[in-house]
């Protein structure tokens, strides 16, 4: 379930608008941003929340590559997957992280690390080959450079937040 | 109009014809998967390209997606054009399973016949297949997505065309899906379209599975009889069974489409407990015998008491034929009726829909989509005639405003305002829209009888202030159309509502709209029933006949009165006080049961028929196969099925009429047609609406509208004073409403079992605030107190209907028959809560 203050708000800015279902992909953000991802649960309660049916929020949830349907790892790769950086060296760099991680795309590390996903163009062809980590761009990428990012990263993500 | 030339040949065609269907009214099929005329072009599978020679495109393009223009020059064998609709359709295969030996399209696969023709023979890909999990769609469609095509016409028939959204297309690129968010049962009632639109097997009709490929069918033209729109089909037998039916293209009523409870309504004519055995007493006899039986017993009734002392009731689920030889006896013998209808009530409202149905008034159904404002009164599409929900939401689509004038809670695929009153509130409702919807200068030369209609009329005024809103909304809606229907019902309205909205569609028309009406009527054939009733009786009146001892022989043909009329106890008891009932039927019923003469007749399949539909249009359908106990029956699993004897079993059957002919006529029928033929003749000499009707087969595909007004009727003869008086106060008893529902009403489509599975268990519904004061809560057990015992019913709360009434399904599983006499008020007292 949605907490309470969330639901509340969200409601509130969809009945401020004059065409709802022109929000359904803000609304699936803000709820994926709570649960971490977008569970079946969510689908419906954006679906309540929209006067739409699952399957409607579902069509769109599936077509996005930024809505996870499924769970993820504390830090999204998407490693941006068009002409550009595939002309710069995507696929050694796809490679090493493949092998770094121990995971092929679509799939998140066992201790809940990493992700890794494909993404259509970016827009960052001048730093291409690029990735998105937890939507921040990185590049132009060399193996030491993303060697450099993961371990941060990995020391980052296994100190306790407060 | 552009001319344009396809592979040399030159055709003229109206302005906006894409390239594709030009080529069609040739006789050129360009290949197609995302194309349905129904659902127009999106140019998605790149099947149907063709190389444009000249003309405003050049080169290889989609002729979906091109209008014809002046100047085109177009080949569909150009070289170019060949290869690219292969590698198209090889593309197309990559993925496809080639399961084509177990899949129940196989035999009338538009992607086998695509993928021979185009020219793809030889598999070159040689990778992994992307495959998919199926989903559970419910007891009537089967899901394979591996063989999907990605032609989108399953989300675009199901979302777009038909306004449900529980299945769609998910995910993207190689992933995409067609299915639902979860498995479940499909929420519409239209499903089984998918497996007739679906270019191969992704969706395949699921209660006929593993019985046979199409070719193994005997195929034939037939008539959906489970409402009264009369949508065409196709049916499919085997083994002396109705295994499918489809919907076949009609351009007048139901285009390419029906609906599930048409497609699945059949079962009556297959299920294990049909009939097939003549009976006296309830012990099995040659038909002959009883047949004479009945005949002597006839007799001794009459030459005791007279002709009238035999009484016949008919149905509307009856072919012309059988109604008509009703009638004939009733007229050469003198014997009461016949009566089709349960009471005078709804002979009257059918018989006035048949006379005031104008022919310059009547739609057909195709028309009514290409309405502007459609008002509703008295009538809830989806749950009496589907396929009409089906065309008024074409009609919303294309921009048109729909209002429902009706106490039950509608619910409608697409936006429409609904103005929840009382029964007795809807003339005034209506009177008032269309009031205000006309402008009073357009009328000066309407005629006084008009003139006078129009000033007398209530005025918006009377609407209640909680709907005042929306009704003067609706008003200007209505104001702006210019091809205004009214659609109204028969079933559930009053009797002064039939003739009310013919006098409205009327007034329309002179103020200078283009108004249409639109009846729907209980059943397939209701309309010859209205034609062919006697108005003295109906079966009401026959009830008393038998009560009061002066009615001894009851002859019912094709009804059961027990599931249809609304007093059981009265009935049981004047079944008893009969000397003889003689019932003629094709399915398992009551009235069989207690008849003292039984005789099983053959149904629409086994016999053919002539039926009217609701809009005056005689249709008829041939005999689909020749009868008798299926082989998967007889055999019960037993290969070869061994039945001694050289007869078809449970051949005897015969059409309700000719056992009526022989049971009336003495007649020994050898062969139908004389029968048939002599019955037409009468048909046309004894109902002038029918005088012109052709024989049988010459009937063209879309039938014959036949013009049934009568200028006799009274116009424009409304009592206003009187109207208005019953449509006020609110506060009395509440009145229950009997209503049908998509499943489980309908007397044939009952006996289906994939349509069981979609059947909802009974409820009744009631509005909020009467809900509220009984102390009702959703959910709650509701305990009514009727004549005839309780009736204890689950309570539906709804906002969207009116309140003051209490809305009863007819369903198979309720015994609404309890209520003993219609209208029916209960008081608050007399509803209660029951506990636990």
């Amino acid at each position: 379930m949605i907490p309470r203050e969330l639901k509340e708000s969200l409601a509130q800015h969809i009945a401020s608008i004059d065409h709802p279902r022109e929000l359904v992909v803000d609304v699936m953000f803000a709820v994926q941003d709570h649960y971490g991802y977008l569970s079946d649960e969510a689908v419906e309660e954006v679906a309540e929340l929209l006067d739409m049916s699952p399957l409607e929020v579902e069509q769109l949830a599936t077509f996005y590559t930024f809505i996870y349907r499924e769970p993820v790892g504390k830090y999204v790769i998407h490693v941006c997957d068009s002409v550009i950086c595939w002309m710069e060296g995507h696929e050694s760099l796809l490679d090493h992280l493949s092998g770094k991680l121990g995971i092929n795309l679509g799939e998140t590390t066992p201790d809940g690390m990493f992700s890794l996903l494909p993404v259509c163009c970016i827009g960052y062809c001048d730093r291409a080959p690029a990735i998105l980590i937890n939507k921040k761009v990185y590049g132009p990428l060399t193996i030491e450079k993303l060697d450099d990012i993961l371990e941060k990263l990995r020391a980052e993500g296994l100190t306790p937040s407060i | 109009m552009p001319k344009i030339i396809i592979d040399d040949r030159e055709i003229e065609v109206p302005e906006g014809t894409k390239v594709i269907e030009a080529a069609e009214q040739l006789g050129i099929m360009i290949p197609r998967f995302c194309y349905h005329p129904a659902l127009g072009s999106v140019g998605a599978c790149r099947v149907c390209a063709v190389k444009f020679l000249e003309g405003p495109f050049k080169g290889v393009q989609m002729s979906c997606m091109i209008d014809a223009k002046d100047g085109m020059i177009v080949s569909t064998n150009d070289e170019e054009a060949v290869e690219f609709r292969r590698n198209i359709i090889e593309w197309l295969m990559l993925n496809h399973p080639h399961d084509c030996p177990v899949c129940d399209e196989g035999g009338h696969c538009l992607l086998q016949d695509m993928t021979v023709s185009g020219g793809h023979g030889m598999r070159r890909y040689l990778g992994l297949k992307r495959t998919y999990r199926d989903q559970y769609l419910g007891p009537l469609v089967q899901h394979e997505m591996n063989r999907c095509i990605h032609c989108y016409r399953c989300s675009r028939f199901y979302q777009e065309f038909a306004g449900y959204f529980d299945l769609g297309v998910m995910q993207s690129a190689n992933r995409t899906y067609f299915g639902r968010f979860k498995d479940g049962i499909l929420e519409s009632p239209f499903t089984g379209n998918l497996s007739d639109i679906c270019p191969t097997g992704v969706y395949t009709d699921r209660p006929s599975r593993f019985f046979g490929r199409r070719w193994d069918y005997q195929r034939s033209p037939s008539l959906c009889i489970n409402c009264s729109l009369g949508c065409h089909t196709t049916v499919s037998a085997r083994y002396r069974q109705v295994v499918r039916q489809e919907a076949r293209y009609s351009e007048a009523v139901n285009g390419y489409f029906i609906c599930d409870r048409g497609r699945h309504g059949f079962h009556y004519a297959r299920t294990e407990t049909r009939p097939w055995q003549a009976l006296i007493e309830g012990r099995e006899v040659p038909t002959e015998g009883a047949v004479r039986a009945a005949r002597e017993r006839l007799a001794e009734i009459v030459s005791s008491g007279g002709p009238r002392s035999v009484a016949c009731l008919g149905s509307g689920r009856s072919s012309l034929e059988t109604q008509a030889m009703l009638g004939q006896l009733c007229q050469k013998k003198g014997w009461q009726g016949p009566s089709y209808f349960m009471d005078k009530s709804l002979t009257g409202k059918a018989k006035t829909a048949v006379s005031r149905l104008d022919p310059e008034l009547a739609v057909s159904l195709r028309e009514l989509e290409g309405s502007d404002a459609i008002v509703v009164v008295g009538a809830d599409p989806i749950n009496e005639a589907p396929m009409l929900a089906l065309a008024m939401r074409q009609a919303q689509r294309r921009g048109g405003k729909i209002a429902v004038i009706d106490p039950r809670p509608i619910f409608l695929p697409f936006d429409f305002n609904h103005l929840p009153v009382r029964l007795d509130e809807i003339n005034l409702y209506l009177s008032a829209l269309v009031k205000a919807a006309v402008d009073p200068e357009l009328i000066v030369d309407a005629g006084k009888d008009a003139i006078e209609f129009y000033q007398e009329a209530p005025s918006l005024e009377i609407v209640a202030a909680s709907l005042q809103e929306k009704a003067s909304i609706l008003a200007q809606e209505l104001r702006a159309g210019q091809r205004v229907v009214i659609v109204c019902g028969t079933q559930i309205v009053r009797e002064t509502t039939p003739a009310l909205a013919a006098d409205h569609a009327k007034f329309l028309r002179a103020a200078k709209k283009q108004a249409g009406l639109f009846y729907l009527l209980p059943q397939a054939n209701s309309f010859g029933a209205a034609l062919l009733a006697s108005s003295e009786v109906s079966f009401l009146e026959i009830i008393q006949g038998v009560e009061k001892g002066e009615i001894k022989g009851l002859i019912v043909a094709e009804n059961d009165p027990f599931y249809s009329f609304h007093d059981r106890q009265r009935l049981e008891l004047a079944i008893e006080k009969l000397d003889l009932l003689v019932v003629l039927d094709c399915i398992e019923s009551t009235a069989v049961k207690k008849a003292n003469v039984f005789l099983p007749t053959s149904t629409l399949y086994e016999a053919g028929g002539i039926f009217i539909n609701q809009e005056g249009r005689v249709q008829a359908a041939p005999r689909a196969y020749l009868g008798g106990i299926s082989i998967a029956q007889i055999g019960g699993g037993d290969h070869p099925p061994r039945v001694y004897g050289s007869d078809i079993p449970g051949g005897e059957l015969r059409a309700a009429y000719q056992f009526l002919s022989q049971i009336g006529n003495g007649d020994q029928i050898e062969d139908d047609d004389p029968t048939r033929r002599s019955l037409l003749r009468w048909i046309a000499d004894n109902i002038p609406p029918l005088a012109e009707i052709p024989p049988f087969d010459e009937l063209s595909e879309n039938g014959m509208r036949i013009s049934s007004s009568n200028d006799t009727s009274p116009q424009f003869a409304v009592n206003w004073q009187e109207e208005k008086e019953k449509g006020k106060g609110s506060e009395g008893p509440l009145e229950i409403i009997l209503t049908d529902w998509t499943f489980g009403t309908e007397e044939l489509s009952s006996f289906s079992p994939p349509l069981m599975k979609l059947e909802r268990k009974p409820y009744a519904s009631m509005h909020t605030d009467d809900a509220a004061r009984l102390g009702l809560g959703h959910g709650d057990k509701a305990k009514i107190k009727l004549d005839e015992g309780n009736l204890e019913v689950d309570v539906c709360i709804e906002e969207n209907m009116a309140s003051g009434v209490v809305i009863l399904p007819r369903h198979r599983l309720l015994e609404w028959q309890k209520i003993k006499s219609l209208p029916k008020f209960v008081r608050f007292e007399e509803i209660e809560k029951v506990s636990g």
